[in-house]
């Protein structure tokens, strides 16, 4: 492939990042660098934008560049290329133009948006790199102005303007003609992450540089190496080797700042190998034109050192803002679970129900239902195994599943096992749920069939009895059997379940809340008078898992 | 990471010994690598819990989990050593049904020499 030089004034190339071009799909949104050039688009698997769509050609369209500008240009697609509506054959591009491939407003890629971040931060190092200090500072002097400068204003972050700033003054102080960064990416692979000449346009193409100097570079322990191409392995490969085209290099294997104390004692402090590289800088000139290597070694020692820690904290910005807005899906996923988690407690003439929930994290793996048939009130609490998100997103499937059953009026033993055998074959892994579903009938009958579960209370005037039947949880064993048990209700009598959050609620000894307290408290009071039990236990001490009670009074 | 496990053998079964809790996370992921990577050289396993205070849902998924895996490659792993509080949890979750309990140790390599 040719080499591509972008050539044009800096209004139009910005500050030399790549362009971007903003997929959107439906709700997918991806951001792709265009980062080389043809960049194809169509509908075959090889192409740089793959559109999955019948309309879209398999070879629909390129991206081109021309003397510094990008050009759309159709290859005789069948539906066509349109840029801001209109059909064309070649186009050139202009910030923020919308183009669309064979398909109209379903699929849209805008073209090189303009980024909102810090054109502010922008300005103010380009002011600082073309800054004028006194003529007594040095080189070396006026680099680290720069780099502590830059590394200050880093509270935004803005990784790829950092790298350019960097490059532009690496290429100052060394005087050489090109320069690129290159970072690895999670894959190990090193990922050309910025180009610039010394007259300050961008380079995207990085063809004519000599990967196996920056290979050798990253491997050696040095903190720079000055070599030139015509030791490197790579001529051999070359289409055409033409003397001009011999080059000095400048590699800068970029090392991440090690933190001191992991310096095992008596270790070489210059030994630099057990510094993981993340990157390299890559500056060079032709034999042609420049001399670059006799630069100071001070200077290259600096950008060692410094450049790296730059980049690392622009990372980390970068991976906070990540984290956050992680956090801000997490926090709508929870928002999500409690709607689905909230009770309509149905009415019916001779039964009570109430229940309470108390949550030790966001999103939680307990939950209870009600549901009112021709059966009976029955109630279900569930219990998923595990905490977070996954034993969540198990929970509200499962609430799904045995409440549509329940309304279907299914039998409850039938119901556990349909849960147990969707749940196993799906293969999860190790998640399962404890849970008992009770249902009671007007003349007093109670059926219930507990999966694995705390066994629940039956209190009866002043007598408490803990109904034994039990069966395994759901979702653990794939062969697993279930049956019901009953038992009869007289008015005034009450069953209480609760989760073994209740029973395992630890103090700051590390007691146990454990049955025979809930049998006392669950005979004299009801749910305010267990939670306030439980909480006097606990004497501060957090709760380490969620405490769901419920209670199905029987007034007949 | 508060969970030890250690291992020997006699009589051609492999005695395993843990020591601490059993809990959804680093300790479960013990579990099952160790016993994974035991299993892969033996089909008689015994695993002694004696030191374990406390299985959480997690834990105890993954040990339902190993448990399958083994019998369904031909293995199997006998318990011993339970506490109070084990020996309740697999009484609430009908487990004791599923796995062989067994006193102490010897009990349990008798009943595989038996077998």
């Amino acid at each position: 492939m040719a080499f591509q030089t972008i050539t044009g004034s800096s209004s139009e190339s910005g500050s030399g990042l790549f362009p971007t071009l903003v997929f959107v799909q439906g709700n997918e949104q991806r951001t792709i660098n265009l980062d080389h050039s043809p960049f194809t688009v169509g509908r075959k698997v090889d192409k740089d934008l793959v559109i999955a769509d019948p309309r879209v050609s398999r070879d629909h369209a390129i991206i081109i560049t021309e003397n510094g500008r990008f050009h759309v240009v159709d290859q005789g697609s069948k539906h066509g290329t349109f840029v801001n509506g209109e059909r064309i054959q070649r186009q050139v591009l202009e910030k923020n133009d919308r183009l669309e491939f064979g398909v109209r407003d379903i699929a849209y890629v805008i073209f090189n948006p303009q980024h909102a971040t810090s054109n502010t931060a922008r300005e103010f190092l380009s002011q600082i790199s073309g800054m004028h200090i006194s003529t007594e500072t040095t080189d070396l002097e006026k680099l680290t102005l720069f780099l502590e400068a830059a590394r200050k204003l880093n509270t935004t972050g803005v990784l790829d303007e950092i790298l350019v700033t960097l490059l532009d003054a690496t290429l100052k102080l060394t005087r050489a003609e090109r320069g690129f960064v290159f970072l690895k990416t999670d894959t190990g692979e090193l990922r050309l992450a910025a180009g610039r000449s010394s007259r300050g346009e961008p380079m995207l193409d990085d063809k004519t540089i000599s990967h196996s100097i920056l290979e050798d570079a990253l491997k050696s322990n040095s903190e720079f190496v000055i070599t030139d191409t015509s030791q490197s392995l790579d001529l051999a490969g070359r289409q055409s080797i033409v003397a001009y085209d011999l080059r000095t290099v400048i590699c800068i294997p970029l090392r991440k700042p090690q933190v001191q104390a992991t310096r095992e004692p008596g270790a070489n402090p210059t030994d630099e190998s057990s510094a993981e590289v993340m990157g390299a800088l890559y500056v060079d000139s032709r034999f042609a034109s420049r001399d670059i290597s006799s630069v100071s070694n001070d200077i290259l020692r600096a950008i060692a050192h410094e450049a790296a820690s730059l980049i690392e904290n622009a990372r980390l910005v970068q991976a906070e803002e990540a984290a956050r807005r992680y956090q801000q899906e997490l926090s709508i996923a929870a928002s999500i679970q409690q709607r689905l988690m909230a009770v309509t407690i149905p009415e019916v003439p001779f039964a009570r129900l109430c229940g309470r929930n108390l949550s030790c994290k966001e999103i939680g793996g307990d939950f209870f239902d009600a549901v009112n048939t021709e059966d009976g009130l029955a109630v279900v609490l569930a219990d998923v195994s595990g905490k977070g998100v996954s034993a969540a997103l198990l929970a509200s499937t499962l609430q799904g599943m045995i409440y549509s059953q329940l309304t279907a009026r299914m039998p409850l033993p039938e119901i556990v096992a349909a849960v147990n055998r969707f749940f196993t074959q799906k293969h999860i892994g190790e998640k399962y749920a404890t849970c008992i579903i009770a249902r009671i009938r007007p003349n007093g009958e109670l059926e219930y069939v507990n999966c694995g579960h705390v066994p629940p209370l039956l209190v009866s005037g002043q007598q408490v009895t803990r109904p034994a039947h039990g069966n395994l949880p759901v979702g653990l064993l794939k062969d697993a059997t279930y049956e019901g048990d009953l038992c009869l209700l007289k008015p005034g009598d009450k069953l209480v379940l609760v989760t073994d959050g209740v029973t395992e609620a630890e103090n700051a000894k590390g007691d146990f809340f454990e049955d025979f307290r809930l049998e006392a408290v669950a005979g004299k009071g009801s749910l305010d008078e267990i939670f306030g039990a439980i909480s006097t236990f606990c004497a501060g001490n957090p709760l380490s898992d969620d405490c769901t009670v419920v209670e199905l009074s029987y007034t007949g | 990471m508060n969970l030890k496990m250690d291992s020997h053998t006699t009589d051609g079964v492999t005695i395993v010994t843990c020591q601490g809790r059993i809990v959804f996370g680093e300790e479960a992921t013990e579990l099952r690598e160790t016993l994974k990577k035991l299993l892969a050289s033996t089909r008689k396993l015994i695993l002694n819990l004696s030191g374990v205070s406390y299985i959480d849902s997690g834990g105890l998924g993954t040990l339902v989990g190993v448990y399958s895996s083994a019998r369904a490659s031909g293995a199997d792993i006998k318990l011993t050593g339970l506490g109070q509080r084990l020996r309740d949890v697999l009484q609430i979750t009908k487990l004791v049904t599923v796995f062989e309990v067994y006193d102490t140790e010897q009990q349990a390599i008798a009943a595989f020499k038996k077998a």
